[in-house]
C-alpha cells in the first residue's frame, strides 16, 4: 500500500475512526459483544438502550462513577451519526421505533483487535492442505480437456486404493492431537469469518442497490437503453457475483443433507479429548449462519422487489420530472424571497372526505333555568359619575326614513330642507348626519353638489341653528311600491351593497 | 404480517368505512388493507355514488379515497365531498421540497422510511424566508408550516421519538408533477405580480 492510499483509509475508513476513538474499549466490547458475539443482526432501541445501560452500570461501578457519564441513547445517537457510522439506525416497516445494526466497520475492528491477541498454537499444515485443495479445484475445476481430468481422476483413485489397502493391512493411520487441533482450530477461523462476512455481504448488496438507483435516476438516455445497460453489466443484485456467490452458498445451507452432515461432524469433532478448548458457539454454527444467511437473502429479496418497483415506467420518469420542476420552483421562490408579499394560495384536496353528520352533533338539551329571586332587594348607590352614559346620543334612523317615505307618498321627489321643515330636527346635527345616510329600498338619495340648502333647527339651549349642506334629493324608487314598503323597516343605515346571489364554482 | 383474509370474509363496509377515514396504508393496517385491495371494483361502485373515486397503489402500499373532478361532479349534479384546502407560499414550498426529499431519498436508499427531524424540516425551508436577523420568528413561521402539513395527512409525528417525523408516501400522490408544475406556473405569476408592485 501506498502512502497515499493509507492517509486516504485512515480519514475515510469507519473500522480506523473506531480504533482511534476516545471510547474504542466501550464501543469494541459493547457492540461486539451485541453484534458479533451474540449474532444480533437487528434490534429495537429500547433494547439495545436496556442493554446499553446495564453495560454502563457494570462499568461505572467499576470505574468509578463518572467514567461514562452520558445516558446510554447519547451514546447510541454518537455511534449512529453518519461521520461515526457503526451503527446503521432505521426504521423498519411494522414499528415506529428505530432499530439498529452493526455496520461491517464494527465487525472489521473487532476481528482486528481479536487477531491480536497472541495464540498458543498456531497450525500451519491444515492452510497448506487448503491451499492445496484450492488449486486443485481451481486448475482441474476449469480445465476442458477430458484427458487432463480423467488422469486427475485416476491419481486420486490411485490414492484411495493404496489408503484402502493400507488400512486392509492393518496399517491405520491416525491424526495425532496437534494436527487434529491445527485443524480444528482453522474450522473456527473459517466458520466466525463466515458468519462476520455477511454483515459485509449485506452492506454490500445495499451499496450495489445505491449505485444502481443513482445510475437510474441520472440516467438520460432512453429507457431501453437503461435496462440493456443494467442487465448487460450483470449488476442486477441477484446477477452480481456478490448475488451468486451468495445463492450458491445459500443453497448449500439449505440441503438438509449438507446440515446434517456438518451437525453431526461439528458435533463428533468436539467430542474428540484433545480439542477440548471448544467453543460452545461453534456447536451450533450453522444455525447463526443460517439466521445471518436468511437476513441477507431477505435484505436481496426487499431491494430487488423496490429495485424494479423504481424502474418501473411511471415513478422513474415521475421522479425526474419532479426534480426538474424543484429546480425552477426553488429559483422562483428565492427570487421573491426578499421581495414584500403578496397573497398567495395555492391548492391541495384533502386526502380525506370531510364528512358531517347531523347526527353527530349533540342532541337538544334544555338549558337549566335559574331562578332569579327579586326579594330582598335593596337600594343601591352609585359612588361614580353616570353623567357620560346619558350623554351619548343615538339617533334612531328608522322613524326618519318612515317620515321620508311618508313625503314620498304624495311626491315623487323631496328635498331634505323640505323634509326637515315638515318634521323639525329633535336631535341637532346628529339627526341631520343620519338623514344624510340613510337608505331603504323605498326611495333613492341624490346629492346634488351644485345646489345648497340651508337646515336649521332649535338646539337644546333654545339657540337656533343653521346648517348649509349639498342639496339632498329624496326620490321615489322606480319599481316601488313593494309590498313591504308599507311595513316600517327597521335595518340600520348601512354603506354596504346588498349581497347578490353568486354561483359558486 | 396477519393472515390472509378469505375472499368470501372480505367487508365492504370494513374497506368504505376506512378510507372514508383516511388513507389506509399496507403497513399500518394489513388486515384493513386486504379488504380494500380485495374489493376494490366494489368499493369503486360504492363511492362513485358520492362523487369519489378510489385510487390503490398496490406498489407504494397505500389506498384514498379522491374526489371526482369538478366537470365530472357537475354532470352529476352533486357537491363536492373532498375539501379542497389552499395552502400559504412557505406551505406549499415545503410540501414540494419534501416530495423532492423523498424522490432523492428513493435514489439512494431503499427499504427504509423517510424520517426527518424537526431541525431537518426548517433548515429545508430556512432558505426561502426573507434575510433577517429575527430568527425566532423565521423559526415560527417554518413550524407553523409543519404543523399545516402534518394536520393535513402528509406528515407524521413518530411516536416515541420526539421531534421526528415521517413524510408519508401518500404524498407521492398529491403532490404529483401535476400538481408541482401548477405550483410553478403559480409562482411565476405570482413573481411577476410582485415584481410590477414593487416597481
Amino acid at each position: 500500500m501506498q502512502f497515499d492510499e493509507i492517509v486516504a483509509v485512515r480519514t475515510t475508513s469507519a473500522a480506523w475512526r473506531l480504533l482511534r476513538a476516545d471510547n474504542a474499549p466501550l464501543v469494541l466490547s459493547f457492540l461486539g459483544r451485541v453484534f458479533v458475539d451474540d449474532n444480533i443482526r437487528e434490534i429495537s432501541e429500547s433494547e439495545l438502550v436496556s442493554l446499553l445501560d446495564d453495560e454502563l452500570h457494570t462499568l461505572n461501578a467499576k470505574l468509578g462513577d463518572g467514567s461514562y457519564p452520558r445516558p446510554p441513547k447519547a451514546y447510541l445517537d454518537e455511534w449512529s451519526a453518519p461521520d461515526t457510522a457503526w451503527l446503521r439506525k432505521y426504521y423498519v416497516v411494522e414499528s415506529d421505533e428505530p432499530h439498529y445494526d452493526a455496520t461491517p466497520a464494527v465487525e472489521r475492528a473487532v476481528a482486528w483487535v481479536r487477531s491480536l491477541q497472541d495464540r498458543s498454537f498456531v497450525g500451519t499444515e491444515s492452510r497448506l492442505n487448503t491451499v492445496f485443495d484450492l488449486l486443485r479445484q481451481i486448475v482441474y475445476g476449469t480445465n476442458t480437456d477430458p484427458e487432463v481430468r480423467l488422469a486427475e481422476l485416476r491419481r486420486r483413485r490411485s490414492e484411495i486404493d493404496a489408503e484402502i489397502q493400507a488400512v486392509e493391512r492393518g496399517e491405520v493411520s491416525v491424526l495425532d492431537a496437534s494436527r487434529r487441533r491445527d485443524r480444528y482450530q482453522q474450522f473456527g477461523d473459517v466458520a466466525r469469518a463466515l458468519l462476520s462476512d455477511f454483515r459485509e455481504v449485506e452492506g454490500n448488496f445495499r451499496m450495489l442497490d445505491r449505485q444502481m438507483r443513482q445510475r437510474i435516476a441520472t440516467w438520460r438516455g432512453t429507457k431501453g437503453e437503461l435496462l440493456d445497460e443494467i442487465v448487460g453489466s450483470r449488476t442486477l443484485i441477484s446477477d452480481s457475483d456478490q448475488g451468486r456467490s451468495f445463492q450458491a452458498f445459500y443453497d448449500l445451507l439449505l440441503s438438509a443433507d449438507r446440515l446434517d452432515e456438518l451437525d453431526r461432524l461439528v458435533r463428533e469433532a468436539q467430542a474428540l479429548d484433545d480439542v477440548a478448548d471448544t467453543d460452545s458457539r461453534l456447536t451450533n454454527i450453522h444455525h447463526d449462519w443460517l439466521d445471518a444467511g436468511t437476513r441477507a437473502q431477505e435484505t436481496v429479496r426487499r431491494l430487488s422487489e423496490q429495485l424494479r418497483r423504481f424502474l418501473d415506467d411511471q415513478a422513474w420518469l415521475e421522479n425526474r420530472r419532479v426534480m426538474d420542476l424543484l429546480r425552477n420552483i426553488e429559483a422562483s421562490a428565492y427570487t421573491v424571497r426578499d421581495l414584500p408579499a403578496a397573497e398567495f394560495g395555492h391548492g391541495i384536496d384533502s386526502p380525506t372526505p370531510t364528512v358531517n353528520l347531523p347526527m353527530e352533533r349533540p342532541l337538544y338539551r334544555r338549558t337549566a333555568t335559574v331562578e332569579v329571586s327579586s326579594d330582598d332587594v335593596e337600594e343601591g348607590e352609585s359612588d361614580g359619575d353616570s353623567d357620560a352614559l346619558f350623554e351619548q346620543i343615538h339617533v334612531d334612523p328608522a322613524p326618519l326614513i318612515d317620515g321620508v317615505r311618508k313625503v314620498l307618498r304624495g311626491r315623487d321627489q323631496v328635498t331634505l330642507a323640505e323634509v326637515v321643515a315638515g318634521a323639525p330636527l329633535q336631535q341637532g346635527l346628529a339627526e341631520l348626519v343620519t338623514y344624510l345616510s340613510l337608505t331603504d329600498e323605498s326611495f333613492a338619495k341624490v346629492f346634488d353638489e351644485k345646489a345648497e340648502e340651508a337646515v336649521s333647527w332649535t338646539d337644546e339651549t333654545g339657540t337656533g341653528r343653521t346648517a348649509r349642506v349639498p342639496r339632498v334629493i329624496f326620490t321615489r324608487a322606480v319599481s316601488t311600491p313593494a309590498p313591504s314598503a308599507t311595513v316600517p323597516s327597521t335595518t340600520a343605515p348601512s354603506t354596504t351593497v346588498p349581497p347578490t346571489e353568486q354561483e359558486g364554482p | 404480517m396477519s393472515r390472509a383474509v378469505p375472499r368470501d370474509e372480505l367487508n365492504l363496509s370494513l374497506a368504505v368505512t376506512s378510507l372514508m377515514r383516511g388513507v389506509v396504508y399496507r403497513d399500518a393496517a394489513e388486515t384493513t388493507w386486504q379488504h380494500v385491495v380485495g374489493l376494490a371494483a366494489q368499493v369503486s361502485d360504492h363511492v362513485a355514488t358520492i362523487g369519489l373515486q378510489v385510487v390503490i397503489d398496490e406498489a407504494e402500499g397505500y389506498a384514498f379515497l379522491r374526489s371526482k373532478s369538478d366537470d365530472e361532479l357537475a354532470d352529476l349534479g352533486i357537491p363536492r365531498l373532498v375539501a379542497r384546502h389552499q395552502l400559504p407560499l412557505h406551505t406549499s414550498l415545503l410540501l414540494a421540497l419534501m416530495r423532492k426529499r423523498l424522490a432523492e431519498h428513493d435514489t439512494t436508499d431503499a427499504g427504509n422510511r423517510l424520517v426527518l427531524t424537526g431541525d431537518e424540516l426548517r433548515e429545508m425551508l430556512s432558505p426561502f424566508f426573507p434575510a433577517t436577523t429575527n430568527e425566532a420568528r423565521t423559526t415560527d413561521q417554518a413550524d407553523t408550516a409543519v404543523r399545516r402539513v402534518t394536520d393535513l395527512g402528509f406528515l407524521r409525528r413518530m411516536p416515541g421519538q420526539d421531534g421526528e417525523f415521517e413524510v408519508r408516501r401518500v404524498i407521492k400522490a398529491f403532490v404529483d408533477a401535476q400538481w408541482l408544475a401548477d405550483l410553478d406556473a403559480h409562482l411565476a405569476e405570482y413573481t411577476e405580480i410582485i415584481r410590477e408592485e414593487a416597481r
